[in-house]
């Protein structure tokens, strides 16, 4: 420090870096302490860029998949001209008149050239028998064996490729328990009914496009023919133009071309239809994203802060030196904000590295969690340097307020060892609170522009920089917190008076830790709000079909009930089966109609049902409707004077309908059948009219059938009656749930199974709310932890002087615990309502479009956020810190 | 001598091993006793500090016995000997150790909140030491609004609170002009004469005279011990 800073700007820069790359190496744990900060968010987002890249596959890289070795892959698409994109997966439109004969592989050639070698190909999705039903199954066939189909199929085992009548099939086909050998039975739903195709399995092999769904390929035919009008071909012998794809597309068919794919004409090449897609620039993409990564770097810099904080207060003495030596203030800054250069560039460098070896390892990993296969590993480089960059930038902007501080630094105060810092600005708060203001309307605004009439895409923008203004103005209020803290905690217990006061003292160390925490708990809260807002909602409008917990199975009158009934047996056991009694209401040709009436006006009703009608026969009402005692009275009554029971439930109620109060009033029935012929020509004809008592039931639940009807009343409307369905009792498990819905697909025309299991969030919901609230304890555990071990370094001399008036050695521990609590209870006391500014606001849009906008706080979540969390900080650094005081009598 | 509340007994005390070997004390034997004030004196690196660090059970010694009040220091365990300070040993360093995030008033009665009592009667307590340092009236200051001499005076408060009768000094008064100096030493000696032992580690004769003994130390022995008469000739030993 002797030799005074040279006075260019670049030999001043050359001395400051000097400077901070002996003190990175000097001060060895601190260093890497910052580097881990800076390090880790470059590391993460180089590696989940790596793995996302590596996982999406581009046009130019599925070619091999989807035509295997071939040039192109030409579709015939049923209409006399269409239009595609480059891809036509990525844009094709269907013109001209529908065709009444199929294509031919000459038309094709004729536009290709007729020397070009060419085999069918068909990718299909079918069915195939297992031990319990049917499942579903993934098919190619082509004639395997040609050049062109190489690549298409990884042959694993056994013969190929397979001749006619074989097969060969994927390890997720032998896992349902057919291999080589076995007799493999594809079912093909078609118009007329069922064909299955018997095929031997040969040999496994798996689909170059999906791991883990069930697979077999076979031969040209194999497994039947589609539709006759959609027929598609491998084509090879040379590249195929894209003018070739527009002449093909003007007889009717799509082509995939390899060369297109892999080199792209101009845009301007594209159909005018698909043009626009291309040019169109999403704004809205642009600036969320720009939201999202400034406040990622806000919170970067935030917890790298006070690292850069304690290094620059460290280095205090020696700047103080440097001024009262005749340096400038700027070359103090400057020698600062060096260190944030050196560890910026350091640390981009050295996360981008790391990154790409943590991505070598997660793909495969990835991969075995997903079906479709990866791509080759893909390395975006020029999306790397802007990561890199982006951890340089965070490094440095968290040295500036250290550096501003160290140039505005007392040099008297600092070279007399005074250790404090002045007193707060009184401005930037006022700034803070003008900026939540501002954060605020700008919510409110947002909340109004994204949500009901004129909603716009604006909304989201206000929203979002609303939180960024918010948590802008947060920081602004937070060294006047922690002040008022200190200046509140005279009656607090020791360690946590020292912990306030000494927090405070040091506002430059404190303040971006306390911010980092505020921050986090801000965005979990925002989140939090607007995922259990949604979730609400959705739970609110969800409308059960069924009794909780209970099955059903609608039934039509050709259904084979002895067969129902085992598979239902086998998985539930028969006493748990329920048949319920109905008026067949449809059949091939003919719709049964009911109308009830009362005074000529019509009765407004719901009309769904799980089962196969909603018009249940039965003498008194059935055990599975559950029903108050009086109201199963006046219905049994009712039913036993020959009348009829309407159930008015949840859905109806949720349809708006009102339905007037009867008890035993007359209703007039009327039962009218539609006939229709051919042509689809409805005729109506009148089946008769009976006047009936009735009585209307409400349910607080949804109710299997929406009236029952006394089998008299049916008799004397001379309607026809057979099991419309069967209610299984609940609880089903998952299990039994797949087992009868594979077994009932295999049965004529395959009724569904449904299982009553409530609203059920979405899983990906569920996963996102995991990993956002891990994301947020490790945040808030790393602001934490950062912040309190720094301290507890700058605190060393007031350690040893309490170790030397008599501190227990687990004073230390208390002491590391109290400031744990003082920087995570502030952030989150801070934090917590601020967040509450966007999650209200985005609330709004989120539920308007499901009924009424609702807002559901999460306040356990929260709670344990304001609360558990700085507690369990608190617990753990506690836990953690080391029990041994420093023993320094002599401290200077 | 048995009622020494101080006592050494052949303390020993060595550095590192092997090459890197150093004696700090060389089977040093020293007693302090009720109202006795001893100044403790010697050439830099003659092992006054270690003398004070091991007798205020901040260090232990490589050999020999330590007690306070008849309590062997060298046996007991880190927190109890942590307790012996808070109940027994008051500390009076140079750079006057203040906690600065803490008031005075805290400073002082931070022994005995350490000791668990309640925060009120700690503050009672360090109230009525602060005034019997004459600086009542600075109780709620913090120490880097007060004056060198006034910092000295709370850490003085601060190591006779709670009544702890054996008082441990090195270099009190080097961070002070002459005369704020000599006002603190008065208060240590008038401490001492109301019973407690106290032990100055000073290199200024004049401050020894203070005190009713000298202990000379030259490279960790005791080369003289005396009353406190002829100090100067132990201040000047060539003149010798």
């Amino acid at each position: 420090m002797s030799r005074p800073l040279s006075s260019t700007t670049r030999g001043g820069w050359r001395v400051a870096l000097r400077l901070a790359r002996r003190e990175a190496l000097r001060r060895k744990a601190q260093t890497a302490l910052m580097l881990v900060l800076i390090c880790l968010p470059v590391l993460a987002v180089t590696a989940a860029a790596i793995v996302w890249r590596t996982q999406d596959v581009s046009s130019a890289e599925s070619v091999d998949r989807r035509m295997g070795s071939a040039d192109a892959l030409v579709e015939s698409a049923g209409t006399t001209r269409v239009a595609q994109a480059f891809d036509p997966e990525q844009g094709s439109g269907w013109f001209g008149d529908e065709r009444d004969e199929s294509l031919e592989l000459t038309d094709v050639l004729e536009v290709l050239g007729a020397d070009r070698a060419a085999i069918p190909f068909t990718r299909d999705y079918l069915e195939f028998r297992t031990d319990k039903g049917l499942g579903s199954l993934e098919t190619i066939s082509t004639d395997l064996g040609d050049p062109l189909a190489d690549g298409l199929v990884e042959p694993v085992d056994g013969a190929f490729p397979p001749g006619p009548g074989e097969v060969v099939v994927n390890q997720a086909v032998v896992d349902r328990g057919q291999g080589i050998g076995d007799t493999l039975t594809v079912v093909r739903q078609t118009p007329d009914g069922e064909q299955t195709f018997d095929l031997e399995i040969v040999g496994i092999a798996e689909s170059a496009w999906s791991t883990g769904f069930e697979f077999a390929a076979g031969s040209p035919g194999a497994f039947g023919e589609g539709d006759p009008l959609t027929t598609s071909w491998l084509v090879g012998g040379g590249p195929v133009a894209w003018d070739q794809v527009r002449a093909l597309n003007e007889i009717g068919a799509l082509a995939t071309s390899r060369a297109v794919l892999t080199d792209p004409p101009p845009t301007s090449a594209l159909p005018p239809e698909f043009a626009q897609d291309d040019a169109s620039v999403d704004q809205l993409t642009i600036t969320v994203l720009a939201l999202v990564v400034v406040m990622v770097l806000l919170q970067v810099v935030l917890l790298a802060g006070p690292a850069f904080a304690v290094r620059a207060k460290a280095q205090a003495r020696a700047l103080a030196l440097v001024v009262a030596a005749g340096g400038t203030p700027r070359q103090a800054r400057r020698t600062v904000l060096a260190s944030g250069v050196v560890i910026g560039a350091a640390g981009g460098i050295l996360g981008v590295v790391l990154g790409i070896g943590v991505a070598v390892v997660g793909v495969p990993i990835a991969q075995s969690f997903d079906t479709s296969r990866f791509g080759p590993f893909d390395v975006p480089w020029a999306l790397l340097a802007l990561v890199a960059a982006f951890g340089f930038v965070s490094a440095v902007m968290a040295a500036v307020v250290p550096a501003v501080s160290a140039s505005r630094q007392d040099v008297v105060a600092v070279l007399s060892g005074r250790r404090g810092e002045g007193p707060p600005s009184v401005r930037s708060p006022l700034l803070g609170l003008v900026l939540l203001g501002g954060g605020i309307a700008g919510a409110v605004l947002g909340a109004g522009a994204s949500s009901g009439a004129g909603a716009n895409d604006m909304g989201a923008v206000l929203i979002a920089g609303s939180a960024l203004v918010s948590v802008v103005g947060m920081i602004l209020v937070v060294p006047v917190a922690v002040t008022l803290v200190a200046r509140l905690s005279s009656r607090l217990p020791l360690t946590l008076r020292f912990a306030a006061r000494d927090a405070a003292r040091h506002r430059t160390r404190t303040v971006p830790a306390v911010a980092a925490v505020g921050a986090t708990v801000a965005g979990v809260v925002a989140l939090g709000i607007a995922v259990s807002s949604q979730e609400a909602a959705n739970a609110a409008t969800y409308q059960s079909q069924l009794p909780d917990g209970y099955g059903s199975l609608a039934l039509s009158p050709d259904t084979d009930l002895d067969a129902v009934d085992e598979i239902l047996a086998r998985s539930v056991g028969a006493d748990r089966i329920i048949d319920v009694e109905g008026i067949q209401t449809s059949s091939d040709d003919s719709e049964l109609e009911l109308e009830f009436s009362q005074h000529g006006e019509a009765l407004l009703l719901s009309y769904w049902s799980t089962l196969g009608s909603p018009y249940a026969v039965a003498a008194e009402v059935p055990d599975h409707i559950d029903l108050p005692t009086a109201d199963r009275e006046r219905a049994d009554a009712v039913l036993a004077a020959g009348g009829l029971v309407l159930l008015h439930d949840e859905r109806a109620i949720d349809d708006g309908i009102q339905v007037p109060t009867l008890d035993g009033d007359q209703v007039t029935v009327d039962a009218r059948r539609w006939t229709y012929d051919a042509t689809g020509e409805g005729e109506l004809t009148d089946l008769g009219s009976v006047d009936t008592p009735a009585v209307v039931i409400e349910m607080d639940r949804a109710a299997p059938s929406v009236a029952l009807m006394a089998p008299p009343l049916v008799r004397e409307l001379g309607l026809q009656t057979s099991v419309v369905g069967k209610l299984v009792r609940g609880p089903i498990s998952e299990e039994a749930e797949d087992d009868i819905s594979e077994a009932a697909a295999a049965l004529p025309a395959a009724p569904y199974f449904y299982v009553e299991r409530g609203y059920q969030p979405d899983e990906a919901v569920r996963i996102i709310q995991g990993v956002l609230a891990a994301l947020g304890a490790i945040l808030m555990l790393g602001g934490t932890l950062t912040a309190t071990f720094l301290a507890l370094s700058d605190a060393r001399p007031d350690l040893a002087t309490m170790a030397a008036v008599g501190a227990r050695p687990r004073t230390r521990r208390g002491v590391a615990a109290a400031y744990a609590l003082v920087v995570g209870g502030i952030g989150a006391l801070l934090g917590a309502p601020v967040g509450f500014i966007p999650g209200m606001a985005i609330s709004q849009p989120l539920t308007s479009g499901v009924g009424d906008a609702s807002l559901d706080v999460p306040w356990l979540l929260i709670g344990m956020v304001v609360l558990g969390l700085p507690l369990l900080t608190a617990a753990a650094v506690g836990a953690c810190a080391r029990g041994r005081l420093p023993l320094t009598a002599r401290v200077d | 001598m048995s009622d020494a509340i101080l006592r050494l007994t052949a303390v020993t005390r060595v550095h590192g091993t092997g090459a890197n070997e150093v004696h700090a004390l060389r089977g040093i034997s020293f007693a302090a006793h009720p109202g006795e004030l001893v100044a403790v004196m010697g050439p830099s690196g003659s092992g006054k500090s270690t003398l004070l660090t091991i007798a205020g059970g901040l260090d232990q010694p490589t050999a020999g016995a330590v007690s306070v009040e008849g309590t062997d220091l060298v046996g007991l365990s880190p927190d109890e000997r942590a307790r012996m300070r808070r109940t027994s040993i008051g500390y009076v360093f140079q750079g006057f150790n203040l906690i600065p995030a803490l008031t005075a008033a805290e400073n002082v009665a931070l022994p005995r909140e350490l000791d668990g009592i309640g925060a009120r009667q700690a503050r009672d307590e360090a109230r009525r030491a602060l005034e019997e340092v004459g600086i009542g009236d600075l109780a709620d200051r913090f120490p880097d609004d007060m004056s060198g001499g006034q910092q000295q005076r709370v850490a003085i408060a601060r190591a006779v609170v709670g009544e702890r009768r054996l008082i441990l000094a090195d270099e009190p008064t080097g961070a002070l002009d002459t005369e704020t100096g000599e006002e603190i030493l008065r208060l240590l000696r008038a401490r001492c004469d109301t019973g407690a032992a106290g032990v100055l580690v000073t290199h200024e004769a004049r401050h020894a005279a203070w005190a009713d003994r000298v202990v000379f130390l030259r490279d960790g022995v005791v080369v003289d011990e005396t009353g406190s008469s002829p100090v100067e000739l132990l201040t000047e030993p060539a003149a010798r």
